[in-house]
């Protein structure tokens, strides 16, 4: 429960005196936070890409492979969604890395753990996609005579990317939010340094500010540069079929 | 072997017990609060005036947009700076209703916009007023509609209850961490822990499906895009 | 008499309980252009997808050129399915490719041929199906007519022995009917094999060797155009081109 009765006016004050020193610690912490945000940036696209390397195999396997296969990558899948992220940070650092007598650094695991965690959810926006697309594209292809290794190559997935791109965004931003997690394991990313600066200076409240700003710029930047992308792959004229 | 098991019974058992406790009492209010405040905000973007619409729309980009993380540590970190004191408990409880609030709004937004303006229109000339009619008419039929993507946002919100940990309050990731570190059984308690969350989930997800085939009209689907 | 270029024997395909065909058999001999007719659900369209195995019959074997095709092995039905040209209702134009590589992706990607190489065939073709003007065009800038006309050519590029038509005017505005069905004539001129399923049936009789009625799953009966539509021997065949002779009027 709150420990002091606030009234509103003596917050509103304390806030407003302690402006100045807010700023200048700001400015100071600025440099050193935008480095982190470099960490952050190669986190998060490190694991995208891992994510979409698993992503598009694993929704290839579920949507053409054998029974076998989609009930093992179903599983994974639920696997990967059901449980939290900070756990299996958890679990692969100090748990899997030490079992196994593997030395990665924080910073590998963290890319390991999000971009597994981020192929299951990959490959269900790719398996939507590739269901979206109608029968007789892969029909056709296989009456030319491809293969369905060279129609899944050359007809499915050229389609199917182009329609995952609105989910990539989307995928973009989780990354970056979960990125932040990744300090529980020293990773230093733009938390774990706003955090050093502010138990050093006790400036708190406006340096998670300037983080989360932080954060929201690069959200920003990344969703307008996947949509120049979305852009750039649009078909003249096409549009995703069923809708 | 037997050695293992007692230790499991003696130590880890009641531990987990009392960290899955705190993640209940974590997740339940949070979700409640969260729905609440997403519903209000939902109806806030679609049915309120100029200014009420850019401030609740305002209200959504910074809590989507802001890591979990960021939030929960300016509830309890950055709050002392200018007076405000709030327990580990508290600032979660705050930070997942706030945050999952502004996930909810976005699905009940979308199921406003879906509800046919017809259905407004009837109710209107039937001599509604306006908040009335939201009450009545529109919101139980878009509450059906945002049902899934609610339902979704709460099992987000299991797994998300873990971060509580990052600011000292100490559920059930809490509590394995302190029993691994004590025990250096990394792998297995964390394993098990995976395995609890797995549990809730699965949980939620099969009530979640249920409660949408109990409450599912025939023809009232949404076309699936 | 030379030996039938495609020999068709006995196929049969269930779905579940129902038995979609039953024991259909045809030969065709180069340059025949037969005509499936009959009422929707007749198996046609799936009669036609078996021969190319886009659906593997339950049983039944199909000859290409005096050499039976063994579907199971997969390097062989690719390379027979080269061979047979399927144009399919829907057109099926691959959305994200232009005119021109869609009808150049099988000769590249199936064929091997050079880029260049099949670039230069890949405008023949369309030439010869009057859309060369057409060919940086996507899918979905094109009209229906247009479309399956560049289906055609796609089918064409891989010079196949026999091409298969699915109702390939069914999906069309009547307008734009008759520029594939001058393509199809065109076709029919220069000697390409060509079994086709249509409600066309003033266009079947002027062009068709044979008229082969379906009804059921089967082949009820078959012959010439002036047979089957005024001296029909069985009674289902007649009832049917009654009504359809009713319903589309000339007949060719």
């Amino acid at each position: 429960m709150m420990r002091h009765h606030v009234p509103i006016f003596h917050t509103f004050f304390r806030a407003m005196e302690r402006m100045p020193e807010s700023l200048i610690a700001i400015m100071d912490a600025l440099p050193y936070l935008l480095q982190g945000s470099i960490v952050t940036l190669i986190v998060v696209v490190g694991a995208m890409a891992l994510g979409f390397a698993l992503g598009v195999p694993l929704a290839v396997g579920q949507v053409y492979g054998h029974p076998a296969l989609r009930r093992f990558i179903a599983v994974y899948v639920w696997f990967f969604r059901g449980i939290p992220l900070l756990v299996f940070l958890f679990l692969f650092y100090f748990g899997l890395c030490t079992a196994f007598d593997i030395n990665l650094s924080a910073f590998t695991v963290a890319i390991i753990v999000l971009g597994l965690i981020s192929s299951a959810y990959q490959s269900q926006i790719f398996r939507g996609a590739i269901l979206s697309l109608p029968e007789g594209q892969l029909k056709a292809a296989r009456a030319l005579g491809m293969s369905d290794f060279k129609a899944i190559s050359f007809i499915i997935l050229p389609q199917a990317l182009r329609l995952s791109i609105p989910g990539w965004s989307n995928e973009y931003s989780i990354l970056l939010k979960d990125s932040a997690v990744t300090y529980a394991l020293g990773v230093a990313e733009i938390m774990a340094r706003a955090h050093f600066v502010a138990t050093r200076t006790y400036q708190h409240l406006p340096l998670y500010f300037t983080a989360g700003v932080i954060f929201l710029v690069l959200t920003w930047v990344g969703t307008k540069a996947l949509r120049l992308l979305e852009e750039k792959a649009r078909i003249p004229g096409y549009s995703p079929h069923g809708l | 072997m037997t050695e293992g098991l007692l230790y499991i019974q003696t130590e880890v058992y009641p531990a987990l017990l009392k960290g899955f406790w705190v993640s209940l009492q974590l997740i339940a209010p949070s979700a409640l609060c969260g729905l609440a405040i997403g519903i209000m905000v939902g109806v806030l973007r679609i049915y309120g005036n100029r200014p009420v619409m850019a401030a609740a729309n305002t209200f959504v980009a910074i809590f989507r947009g802001i890591p979990l993380v960021v939030q929960l540590f300016i509830w309890y970190f950055g709050l002392p700076h200018i007076g405000i004191y709030l327990s580990p408990f508290l600032a979660s409880v705050l930070g997942f209703s706030l945050c999952s609030g502004a996930y909810h709004s976005e699905y009940i937004r979308g199921a406003l916009l879906s509800i046919k303006r017809g259905q407004m229109l009837a109710a209107q000339s039937l001599g509604f007023s306006k908040v009335r009619m939201i009450f009545s008419i529109i919101l139980p039929q878009a509450l059906r509609r945002a049902l899934p993507g609610c339902g979704n946002e709460i099992i987000y919100l299991i797994k998300y209850s873990s971060l509580a940990y990052m600011i000292t309050c100490i559920e059930l990731t809490g509590q394995g961490k302190i029993l691994a570190s004590n025990s250096f059984k990394y792998t297995e308690v964390f394993l098990m822990i995976g395995v609890c969350y797995l549990v809730m989930t699965s949980v939620a997800s099969i009530i979640l499906g249920r409660v949408e085939g109990r409450l599912r009209i025939p023809g009232f689907e949404q076309q699936r895009t | 008499m030379t030996a039938p270029i495609l020999r068709i024997e006995n196929i049969s395909k269930r779905y579940g309980k129902k038995d979609v065909l039953k024991g259909a058999s045809l030969d065709v001999n180069e340059g025949d252009l037969k005509i499936l007719i009959g009422p929707s659900g007749a198996g046609k369209s799936t009669l036609l997808q078996c021969i190319n195995f886009l659906v593997k019959p339950d049983e039944g074997r199909i000859w290409l050129d005096e050499q039976e095709v063994h579907y199971a092995n997969k390097r062989d039905l690719y390379a027979y399915r080269q061979k047979v040209g399927m144009i399919f209702q829907d057109f099926n134009l691959f959305d994200h490719l232009t005119a021109l590589e869609n009808v150049r992706i099988g000769m590249v990607r199936v064929k091997g041929m050079g880029k260049a190489e099949a670039g230069e065939r890949a405008v023949m073709e369309l030439e010869r199906v009057g859309l060369k003007e057409h060919m940086q065009k996507y899918p979905a800038q094109l009209s229906g007519g247009q479309k399956q006309r560049v289906s055609i050519a796609r089918a064409l590029a891989m010079d196949p022995k026999v091409m298969l038509l699915d109702e390939p005017t069914s999906a069309l505005d009547p307008e734009l009917i008759g520029e594939v069905h001058a393509v199809i004539r065109d076709l029919g001129n220069n000697g390409m094999t060509m079994i086709m399923a249509t409600h066309q049936i003033g266009f079947a009789s002027s062009l068709a060797s044979e008229i082969v009625f379906m009804e059921d799953g089967r082949i009820l009966e078959r012959g010439t155009p002036d047979k089957i539509f005024n001296h029909a021997e069985n009674a289902r065949t007649r009832e049917f081109c009654s009504k359809i002779t009713e319903l589309y009027g000339e007949r060719g």
